[in-house]
């Protein structure tokens, strides 16, 4: 988190710069199956940010010391285009993309049924195009709906979501002033049908009542934005008339 | 990883050639349908989508205040790189970047450079202290087939609807870079014993070697590239050059199209 | 369209996906697309078959597709899915690599198959494999055998099975080839019919085809049509209907 209340965040009326309420998320948008070379793949438009996601396999895990003898493996990359931020990103290895591969392929492994493939790798490959505070979640959200378009048996879907705090206010889906200026971030994986979190970080400054505050908004934004998802699933697939095969 | 190449599909892509066919059903210098569009990302100040056929790439364009080289001191810069990440394909694996991809930028990087559409003094600050520095960076997500056409295609349409963010650099007021020409690249690819234009993934992975051409507004050449095994006559070149000429004036055109 | 996905939104609040018909009583009303999950059915009583696991009082879609109920078991048609080799099936694979006395091949499944010396159709001498069949040749075999660890034996012994020589291979998703074969076969015998070619569907999703330009030309069109819109409403009739015009024409 950069500053503590030295921006002004809120207005008076309690709104905030853009516009939004408190409890209010940006707007999301979703396509499914966008990249035809991938054996699944999702974009998905999060306020400004925008992300891709392609799968592939699952396919025989190279190399033969990550093979799992009784589950797949689930290889993700997480990554930034250099034009995504506001300074350009020299592409090659960077520790904070290692770090949140990591916490999502361990999120995704939690709703892939990886037992079903002993031996193989599912690669998922998150790309960043344009960034605008909240890219991890808005990942693991592309990743949950490539993975379905990609026919990965799945226990259930998986939102990213996130909370935070501005001028000591809890507010849902931080954008990039509130990212840059604000005092707290909680951003999650939750699982939209169970409940469940499977993703969880955070950084700044909350209390008890704050915290609890902030799931409560992860959890009602997760509700909306799997619609979102559903919807954009279906919509590749449902024909018209509403037939089936 | 090398891609696996089925006898079988050698022999049919002979066999469409013999009959002048290809297969996909495209003539011979027929390319893929193509849909571009620009300005479509936030934090780049330029971009496009180049939507080439079932091949997807995404370019932006990001600018920098630098300090110019001795040599040059009223010059700016331009550096164009293209970047295969696995994304774009199951054979793409991760690590450095591949000889491939800095091919790829480098041929896009020598189209745009060589044709003069930038004026590397016009990016001048301050003489021997400041100039502009552009980069171009091209991102692969779906490689079905010519990923030069399109990511040359994208690096200029991102290029000519760029706005230098000069007040982010504390130097005045935003304003679009000057880009004089729309340069555009063609490839042809040996497939079945004979060059066709704008090759899918399928007759990538049976065919054999490809050249790029890329022309400016007046038709003059500015990078040639023969790339992979094999060889090709000076006849065979006039033929595709010929083709090229057509092509790139229409792809130019696509470009320009844009900036309504 | 447009007006299912405003049906969906109004759904949303509730609790979860899909409970209410979304086709309106339209042609495939009974069929029901649905999501990773979402319930689908109470576990008591009901069994679960493949795309659905049961998780407390509710059955669940563990895959995008379509719900299937069928002598009580409650399951889920994928829309898509990679193909899993079962032993019997028949597959054409591509040689990989080659051995002294083996062969691997890639089937189009996560493994590679292997086919030893002693189950090709051929007297192979110790170190002459390469000579019957090399990298790149295309062969039609049958899984002998599959393993708890995904290991694959293939065996070319049995009626038609060979290295194919001639025509075209083409591939359709696993979850497609039943549309392409029809019932009893009836489509793919149309199409073999109105192309004059010969045609392989193999389990695997590969599909070979042998015939004149036009042939070969017209089933590749008819793969492609069901590629593009198989999952959706296309019938078998819809898919004939096409073939007979691409024929008359």
């Amino acid at each position: 988190m950069g500053g503590y209340g030295d921006v002004k965040l809120l207005r008076d009326d309690g709104s905030r710069l853009d516009g939004r309420q408190v409890d209010e998320m940006r707007e999301v948008e979703i396509e499914a199956g966008i990249l035809p070379a991938a054996d699944g793949s999702a974009w998905v438009k999060h306020g400004l940010n925008v992300a891709v996601c392609a799968i592939y396999g699952p396919m025989e895990a190279h190399p033969r010391k990550i093979q799992r003898q009784d589950r797949a493996v689930i290889d993700v990359r997480y990554n930034m285009a250099p034009f995504s931020t506001s300074d350009r990103i020299r592409p090659g290895f960077n520790r904070r993309s290692r770090e949140i591969s990591k916490v999502t392929a361990e999120a995704l492994e939690s709703v892939v049924l990886v037992e079903r493939y002993p031996r193989s790798k599912i690669r998922v490959e998150i790309e960043i195009l344009a960034a605008e505070a909240g890219t991890r979640c808005v990942g693991i959200t592309a990743a949950a709906v490539a993975l379905a378009d990609a026919g990965i048996p799945m226990r259930d879907l998986i939102v990213g979501v996130a909370s935070g705090k501005i001028e000591d206010t809890v507010v849902l889906d931080l954008d990039k002033a509130e990212d840059n200026y604000g005092q707290a971030d909680l951003p999650m994986g939750i699982l939209p049908t169970t409940g469940e979190i499977a993703f969880l970080q955070m950084d700044g400054d909350l209390s008890v009542d704050e915290y609890n505050t902030c799931v409560e908004y992860n959890m009602k934004a997760a509700k909306e934005i799997h619609a979102i998802m559903v919807d954009a699933l279906r919509r590749r697939y449902q024909s018209s008339n509403g037939g089936g095969k | 990883m090398v891609e696996l190449v089925p006898n079988l599909l050698k022999q049919e892509l002979e066999k469409l050639a013999e009959n002048d066919k290809r297969i996909d059903g495209r003539s011979r210098w027929e390319s893929r349908e193509i849909t571009l569009e620009t300005n479509c990302l936030y934090n780049a100040e330029g971009s496009a989508k180049v939507v080439w056929g079932e091949t997807v790439i995404y370019a932006g364009v990001k600018f920098e205040v630098r300090t110019p080289w001795p040599d040059r001191p009223t010059q700016g810069s331009l550096m164009c790189g293209a970047e295969l990440r696995p994304v774009a394909g199951r054979k793409y694996e991760p690590g450095p970047p591949s000889p491939e991809s800095i091919e790829l930028g480098r041929v896009v990087d020598r189209g745009i450079r060589e044709s003069g559409c930038i004026d590397m003094d016009s990016l001048c600050i301050i003489p021997g202290e400041k100039v502009l520095g552009i980069m171009i960076d091209i991102h692969v997500l779906s490689d079905k087939g010519n990923i030069f056409d399109a990511c040359a295609l994208g690096a200029i349409a991102a290029l000519r609807t760029a706005i230098v963010p000069a007040e982010r650099f504390d130097i005045g007021e935003d304003y679009p870079l000057s880009v004089s020409m729309t340069p555009t690249m063609c490839s042809f690819t040996r497939v079945g014993g004979r060059y066709v234009l704008d090759a899918n993934e399928k007759e990538e992975l049976g065919g054999e070697e490809r050249i790029h051409i890329t022309l400016g507004d007046q038709g003059h050449l500015h990078s040639l590239q023969k790339g992979l095994k094999g060889t090709f006559t000076p006849a065979e070149f006039d033929e595709i050059l010929q083709v090229a000429q057509n092509r790139c004036k229409e792809l130019a055109d696509l470009v320009n199209a844009q900036e309504e | 369209m447009n007006l299912n996905n405003r049906l969906f939104y109004h759904g949303m609040d509730g609790r979860r996906f899909g409970e209410k018909d979304m086709s309106g009583g339209q042609k495939g009303a009974e069929l029901r697309l649905v999501t990773p999950g979402e319930a689908i059915g109470a576990s008591s009583g009901g069994r679960v078959g493949s795309g659905a696991i049961i998780q407390g009082k509710e059955i669940i879609a563990t895959k995008l597709g379509w719900v299937k109920q069928k002598n009580g078991v409650t399951s889920v048609d994928p829309i898509n899915s990679t193909y899993m080799p079962r032993s019997g099936d028949l597959v054409i694979g591509v040689i990989e690599s080659v051995r002294n006395n083996l062969w691997f091949a890639e089937v189009n499944g996560p493994f590679n198959g292997l086919l030893p010396m002693s189950l090709a159709p051929w007297k192979v001498e110790f170190g002459a494999a390469r000579e019957h069949m090399d990298i790149g040749d295309i062969m039609l075999a049958r899984v002998q055998e599959v393993d708890e660890a995904h290991n694959i034996v293939l065996t070319m012994k049995g009626v038609g099975l060979r290295k194919l020589k001639e025509g075209i291979m083409s591939q359709i998703s696993v979850n497609n080839i039943q549309t392409l074969r029809g019932e009893n076969n009836s489509t793919v015998n149309m199409l073999k019919d109105a192309s004059d070619c010969r045609i392989i569907v193999a389990e695997n999703g590969r599909v070979w085809v042998d015939g004149d330009d036009d042939g070969v030309e017209l089933v590749r069109s008819v793969i492609e049509m069901i590629q593009d819109s198989g999952h959706k409403a296309t019938t078998e009739n819809e898919i004939q209907e096409f073939i007979e015009k691409r024929r008359n024409a």
